[in-house]
């Protein structure tokens, strides 16, 4: 009957008709679909059709079916399986006759999940601290949530007001945003969402998120409406992400560092703005893919960078490489790529997180290094100079070719020496002093003229500069020496000293013959002079006159042995740098000693010679043995004659000399007065019959012209000793 | 021109001596003629002379180079002994040697009267004995 009149089954809602015994009269379409039934429920008991229903619903169906013209309800029902189900019902009596309840109709819905819902967004709010709040400006009342009145830190009790709303907005920016944001909601109705800073009643600063919706009633805002959210961490957050990331991205860009992120299966290459920056290229002028990049490669380089990305790909190793780019300009910097592949769960390369850098200065001070260090050693090597390093201990770590020629070792040969080894022992107390000075870090370089002994045992002068290499901790680490070869310079120099000291003595010979000349020659002429001016005076007696004969004949000889001895010094002075023979001086002195012997023993000598038996000299025989007979005779004439005469003769070796003493216990000779003069021409100290005062001279003069020297040592009444040093000749 | 009274020659030549001899006694030139071989000799003698209550010479002739003491030994020791004996002592240096630097010495000297180079001929002894007389 009811049935009949209208079918259900095409309503748009979840409705069931059902008879007052409770069984399906009718249903719609979307009831079947929303309880999973079917049509063959038509007459049967809807509770045992449909068993899981709340006990609520089943009351409210006898209420109506009691005469409750309807009811409407929502509730719950927990299944045995725990699982929560929501119904809403909504129940009205279906009437054909007067008082008489022909059935119900059911309106019923699962609403479990629109129940979900509800209580997600409650709990959500709660979670995400988003309160409500409400203002009726027509009678200015304020209505805050539990969340809004929590996130301001006030009580529940606590009755705010549109004033006091605004007031909790942190003065400035963010009070005076809100005022501006509701005087124009309220005006134009201008909705606002924004994020500002409240200062809560406990007096800490929350960023929050405020939204409000004004209500216009007729051009009238009649209503606020909106949210209230704490968005303090969120924010703080994002603030400090914010700076990070600005710090990062400061920090990269200063750094020059380039990121890159390459999506190796969809080939999407992504790039910082550092990155365009290192290229030299501009963000729309690239295209995002591996192979724009390749082509921003120098071409030499591209092989490769390709390998070393198809490498790191393929889990060869790391991404770690260098390669130049081309900018667009032309200009080439170098580039330093490091990254590290990304792979899914079977090992597959999915991307490439990597970095960039521009290291062209450092590429460039590099090759720069590599270039000077060579031309370094190209100038070590090549120099004119003798160049080493040597280490501490003194021992050559490394000597070039110029050193080596200098001192005719191999380079080989060198690094087995230390250079104390091959200096001149007169040389190395000032060098090790100086060095020792440099190691005790007193100074840093010292330059000395030394002597050094090639392999051959020769003399080498050089010209000597050290100084201290350090470590990068200020340690010494070892020492460069430069060493300039100066023999031909010390050579040539001595050479020259040489002649100066020969030109000097040739002076000196000079004015000594231009004394001797003005003073000895014409000593003989004035009296030649005077003698002829009495011979022919005739006031004078004939006694005088053969007297005057008798001195003029003197006076001839005088002239004549004059120049004789003359003659003698020209003669020596002209055999100067004439070769000299080895000679042995024992052999000579005893010559000289057989040849002198009777004057010894008229004069009761002792002589006492103390000789080395194998010594020989350089020099003019004849020379030696009148020198050392012109010294025996002196120490024979000038003897003491109130002593008992005594004459030693000692030869001693004295480096490259040979040393002839001779001793006596003689008059002596007053150095202090005579000294100067002792060995000029024609000076005599003493009062004897064969003083001439030539023999010190002549053998002064043969002595030098040998490269020899005399000295004398005499004290008066005590007796003297002259010392002749004569060249060593060697012993082969 | 009066005859002096002594003269003394300091020299080391034999010919010189000699010479110097002749000359004065052709020019009456002294009474008595010291004659010495070097300037040790001479100032021993002289001080012998003064020791003695002798008398200086009035004039001398003094060589420069002599040995045991030369010339200018001699007139350093001379110039030691008390000036009133001295002061009537002419000495005239008498040498061979015309360096210029010797008479240039010489000049240094106070009680040298004047540089007389080799050889001394008879008009110079007779300027001198003019002198000496004066």
């Amino acid at each position: 009957m009811i049935a009949n009149q209208v079918s259900l089954h095409t309503f748009p809602v979840s409705v069931a008709l059902l008879s007052t015994d409770l069984s399906f009269l009718d249903f719609s379409g979307i009831w079947l679909e929303n309880f999973g039934l079917s049509q063959n429920i038509k007459g049967k008991s809807f509770f045992r059709s449909m068993p899981k229903l709340p006990e609520e619903l089943q009351l409210d169906i006898q209420y109506c079916l009691d005469g409750v013209g309807e009811r409407c309800d929502s509730a719950k029902v927990t299944h045995e399986d725990g699982e929560v189900v929501w119904y809403e019902w909504k129940l009205n009596t279906v009437n054909t006759g007067q008082d008489k309840v022909d059935g119900v109709i059911l309106i019923l819905e699962d609403i479990t999940e629109k129940k979900l819902e509800e209580q997600l967004l409650k709990k959500s709010l709660e979670v995400a601290r988003i309160g409500g709040w409400e203002v009726d400006l027509l009678d200015n009342t304020i209505y805050w949530s539990k969340i809004t009145r929590e996130i301001h830190e006030v009580p529940e009790d606590f009755v705010p007001n549109l004033e006091t709303g605004i007031s909790f907005y942190k003065e400035g920016y963010s009070r005076d945003t809100i005022t501006r944001l509701v005087k124009e909601g309220i005006e134009n109705g201008a909705s606002w969402d924004t994020e500002l800073q409240i200062v809560t009643a406990n007096g800490k600063d929350v960023w929050v998120r405020a939204i409000g919706e004004p209500e216009m009633v007729d051009g009238k805002c009649v209503r606020l409406v909106g949210t209230f959210q704490d968005i303090d961490r969120s924010k703080k957050a994002e603030i400090a992400y914010k700076l990070v990331s600005e710090r990062h991205a400061r920090a990269t860009r200063t750094a020059g560092i380039g990121i890159w992120e390459y999506d190796i299966v969809n080939n999407d290459l992504y790039w910082d703005e550092n990155m365009y920056r290192l290229y030299g290229v501009k963000k729309s002028d690239f295209e995002g893919v591996y192979s724009a990049w390749e082509s921003c490669v120098l071409p030499e380089d591209q092989e490769e960078s390709a390998k070393a990305v198809s490498d790191a790909i393929a889990g060869k190793g790391d991404f770690d490489t260098n390669f130049r780019v081309r900018w667009p300009n032309g200009e080439i910097r170098w580039i330093k790529a490091e990254a590290s592949v990304m792979r899914d769960e079977n090992g597959k390369a999915l991307k490439m997180i990597g970095v960039n850098q521009d290291i062209t200065e450092l590429k460039t001070a590099q090759l720069q290094l590599i270039q000077s260090e060579e031309s370094l050693q190209g100038a070590f090597e090549n120099s004119s100079v003798g160049m080493a390093l040597v280490s501490q201990d003194g021992s050559f770590i490394k000597a070039n070719q110029s050193l080596c020629k200098s001192l005719g070792y191999t380079s080989g040969e060198l690094s087995r020496l230390t250079f104390q080894e091959i200096t001149h022992p007169d040389d190395i107390d000032i060098d090790l002093s100086l060095l020792s000075e440099v190691i005790n870090g007193d100074r840093s370089t010292y330059q000395i003229e030394k002597r050094y002994f090639n392999k051959k045992g020769q003399v080498v002068h050089v010209f000597l500069t050290v100084t201290a290499v350090k470590k990068i901790n200020g340690e010494l680490s070892h020492f460069i020496s430069q060493i300039v070869d100066i023999t031909s310079r010390v050579e040539a120099s001595n050479k020259l000293k040489g002649l100066l000291e020969l030109t000097t003595s040739q002076n000196n010979s000079l004015l000594n013959f231009a004394h001797i000349v003005s003073h000895n020659l014409r000593s003989h002429t004035a009296n030649l002079s005077m003698i002829t001016g009495f011979l022919l005076d005739n006031e004078i007696s004939t006694e005088e006159h053969q007297e005057s004969l008798k001195m003029l004949k003197r006076a001839a000889n005088g002239l004549d042995e004059t120049i004789a001895h003359l003659n003698e010094v020209v003669q020596v002075k002209l055999e100067a740098g004439k070769k000299l023979r080895k000679i042995s001086l024992a052999k000579t002195v005893n010559k000289v000693l057989k040849d002198v012997s009777a004057l010894i023993t008229e004069n009761r000598q002792q002589v006492l010679v103390n000789t080395p038996k194998e010594v020989y000299i350089k020099g003019i025989s004849a020379y030696v043995e009148s020198i050392v007979l012109n010294l025996i005779t002196n120490a024979i004439k000038y003897r003491d004659p109130q002593k008992e005469g005594k004459i030693n003769i000692n030869i001693t070796v004295e480096g490259n000399h040979v040393v002839l003493e001779v001793e006596d216990n003689g008059l002596g000779i007053d150095l202090d007065r005579y000294g100067k003069k002792l060995f000029g021409m024609y000076k005599t100290f003493h009062k004897h019959k064969d003083a001439r005062g030539i023999g010190l001279f002549i053998t002064k003069n043969q002595i030098e012209s040998m490269g020899g020297a005399i000295t004398v040592e005499s004290e008066v009444n005590k007796g003297t000793i002259f010392k002749v040093k004569f060249l060593k000749a060697e012993q082969v | 021109m009066s005859k002096l009274e002594r003269a003394c020659i300091i020299d080391d030549d034999p010919i010189h001596q000699y010479g110097m001899k002749i000359l004065m006694k052709k020019l009456n030139f002294t009474e008595e003629i010291l004659v010495f071989h070097d300037g040790q000799e001479a100032i021993d003698a002289l001080l012998d002379l003064l020791n003695t209550g002798g008398q200086l010479p009035s004039v001398i002739f003094l060589d420069l180079n002599m040995p045991i003491k030369d010339g200018w030994g001699f007139l350093d020791d001379f110039v030691k002994i008390p000036h009133h004996n001295r002061e009537q002592v002419t000495i005239y240096m008498v040498s061979s040697s015309i360096n210029p630097s010797d008479r240039q010495r010489a000049e240094t000297y106070e009680m040298v009267s004047n540089y007389i180079v080799k050889p001394v001929d008879e008009d110079q002894l007779r300027e001198i004995l003019r002198e000496e007389s004066v």
